[in-house]
C-alpha cells in the first residue's frame, strides 16, 4: 500500500549572517514550504518572556500592570527554550517559578535617592540563573567584554529603559519568565522581521533594444523605480545591474509597452527560488531561529498524522471501497 | 470578561482528536479531515504537497471561521489510492523534506562560519 515518494530536495545558500540577521537563498521548493516556515518563525517558535510579575513596591509614575507590560516585552536570551516546558504542560511545579523546568526568576529592587532622575533599564534586572536567562542587551555586554576585538561600545548602551525614578520614588519586584510563542502573546515572538522575496527571471530582448536610441534606452531605463537596469558605459548596452532590486511593479514593462516597444523585457517569478530576510529579537541567534523553525513545522506535521484507531476504521472504508468498486467493474 | 483563553487558540481541549476523518457518503474515495487547533501553516502546506500526488484528483483546505480554531482537509482520489494514504503520504514527504532541509541548512551555517 506505500505509494511512491513524491519527496523535494531543496537546497540552501547563505548569503549573509549575523547573530541578529541573516539572508539566504531557499531553492528547489515552493511557496507554500517557504511561507509555512515564515509563520513558524514569526509565531510558533518558542522564547522566554516575563509573564508573571509580582509588585512589592512601586511609588513611580507607572501603574503596576503598565510596568508589567513592559518588563513583558524585554527580550530574554532564550537558546534554551526549545528543551524547556511549557508552564502549562509542566508536571513538576504549578507554574509559581520555583522550577527549573519551566521558568526562571528574576528581581529589581531599585530606589533612588538623588535629585537627578534614574533610569531603570533591563540591566537591573536580576536573574536567578543567568546562563540560561537575562535580557539580551546584558547578554551581549557579557559577550562582548569576553572578546578584545569587539566593535560593541559598552559606554553607549545603557540598556532598554523601564520606567524613570525621582528622589524619593522605588521600585521593588519579582518577575516570572515563562516559555511561549508568538501565536500566544507578541512579546514571545523571536522575530522581529521575516520576509521572502521570489527571485526574478530577467530576460531583455536585445534585438529590439538595439533598435532604441541612447536616449530612449536612458528614459526607459529611469522608468524603473528601484535601479534593476543600468547601461553599460563602453557598449552603450543595457544591461541587468541588480535584479533583486525588482519588486515586481511592471513599470519597465509599462514603459516599453508606451514606447511603443512590447516584449522588451521579459520578467517572471521563478516558482521555486525564495530569497529569505531573518532578523531576531536577540532572543535566539537568527541562524537557530530558521533551524528551530524547522524543527517546529516537523513536530506539527507529526502531531497531525492520523492515529491508529482512526487508521482502522479507514481499513473497513477500504474494504467498502473494494467491494463498491468490484461491483462498479 | 468573557474573552477566550489565548491558549485556546493552539491547545487541543481534552477529550478532543486532533485530526478526524469523515469518509464521504456519496463519492468513493473522498474525504475531509478536520485538524484542531491548526490554521494555514500545515494547512497550505498539506494541500500544496498532496498537489504533487497524480492520484489526488482533488485537495483542498479552508479556515471555516477564523474564531473556530481548526481547518479542514478535503482529498478526493482515484481508485489507485485512498484519501488516507495519500494524507499520510504527504505528511511523510513533508517530513522528509524538512529532515533535509534541516541537515543542508546546517551544513550550511558550518560552511558559512568557517568562510566568514
Ligand atoms: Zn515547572
Amino acid at each position: 500500500m506505500e505509494g511512491i515518494s513524491y519527496q523535494r530536495f531543496p537546497k540552501v545558500k547563505i548569503r549573509e549572517m549575523k547573530d541578529d540577521y541573516l539572508k539566504f537563498e531557499l531553492r528547489e521548493t515552493d511557496a507554500s514550504m517557504a511561507n509555512a516556515l515564515r509563520r513558524v518563525m514569526l509565531a510558533e517558535v518558542p522564547t522566554l518572556a516575563i509573564d508573571l510579575v509580582e509588585i512589592e513596591v512601586n511609588s513611580t509614575v507607572l501603574n503596576d500592570e503598565f510596568i508589567a507590560h513592559r518588563l513583558g516585552l524585554i527580550p530574554l536570551t532564550s537558546d534554551r527554550a526549545m528543551s524547556m516546558r511549557f508552564s502549562r504542560d509542566c508536571d513538576a511545579c504549578d507554574g509559581d517559578g520555583q522550577c527549573e523546568f519551566c521558568s526562571v526568576e528574576f528581581t529589581l529592587n531599585v530606589r533612588c535617592t538623588s535629585d537627578h532622575t534614574l533610569d531603570v533599564t533591563s540591566t537591573d534586572l536580576r536573574s536567578s540563573d543567568p546562563t540560561i536567562c537575562c535580557p539580551v542587551d546584558v547578554a551581549a555586554r557579557a559577550t562582548a567584554a569576553l572578546d578584545p576585538n569587539s566593535a560593541y561600545d559598552p559606554s553607549e548602551q545603557r540598556g532598554i529603559i523601564i520606567v524613570k525614578l525621582r528622589r524619593g520614588q522605588e521600585l521593588r519586584l519579582r518577575a516570572i519568565a515563562r516559555k511561549g510563542i508568538g501565536k500566544d502573546h507578541a512579546k514571545w515572538s523571536p522575530a522581529a522581521t521575516v520576509t521572502f522575496m521570489y527571485e526574478p527571471d530577467i530576460h531583455i530582448n536585445e534585438d529590439l533594444m538595439e533598435t532604441l536610441t541612447l536616449e530612449e534606452k536612458r528614459s526607459w531605463v529611469e522608468s524603473s523605480p528601484t535601479k534593476v537596469f543600468d547601461i553599460d558605459p563602453n557598449t552603450q548596452q543595457v544591461v541587468v545591474v541588480d535584479p533583486e532590486a525588482y519588486t515586481y511593479d511592471d513599470e519597465v514593462i509599462k514603459k516599453a509597452e508606451a514606447m511603443g516597444k512590447p516584449g522588451l523585457v521579459d520578467i517572471n517569478a521563478k516558482e521555486d527560488s525564495f530569497i529569505f530576510t531573518v532578523e531576531s529579537t536577540g532572543a535566539i541567534k537568527a541562524s537557530q531561529l530558521v533551524i528551530n523553525a524547522i524543527e517546529i513545522l516537523r513536530q506539527k506535521l507529526d502531531a497531525v498524522r492520523l492515529s491508529l484507531d482512526t487508521e482502522e476504521c479507514d481499513e473497513q472504508f477500504g474494504e467498502l471501497g473494494a467491494h463498491l468498486r468490484g461491483s462498479a467493474v | 470578561m468573557n474573552a477566550p483563553d489565548r491558549y485556546e487558540r493552539f491547545v487541543v481541549p481534552e477529550g478532543t482528536k486532533k485530526v478526524s476523518y469523515d469518509r464521504d457518503t456519496k463519492i468513493i474515495n473522498a474525504a475531509s479531515f478536520t485538524i484542531e487547533r491548526e490554521d494555514h501553516t500545515v494547512g497550505n502546506v498539506l494541500r500544496m504537497q498532496l498537489h504533487k500526488d497524480p492520484n489526488v484528483l482533488f485537495a483542498g483546505y479552508k479556515l471555516p471561521h477564523p474564531l473556530q480554531y481548526k481547518i479542514l482537509v478535503r482529498i478526493h482520489t482515484t481508485s489507485q489510492s485512498s484519501p488516507m494514504q495519500a494524507y499520510n503520504q504527504a505528511i511523510n514527504d513533508l517530513d522528509k523534506e524538512l529532515s533535509h532541509l534541516k541537515s543542508v541548512f546546517e551544513d550550511e551555517v558550518r560552511r558559512h562560519s568557517r568562510d566568514f
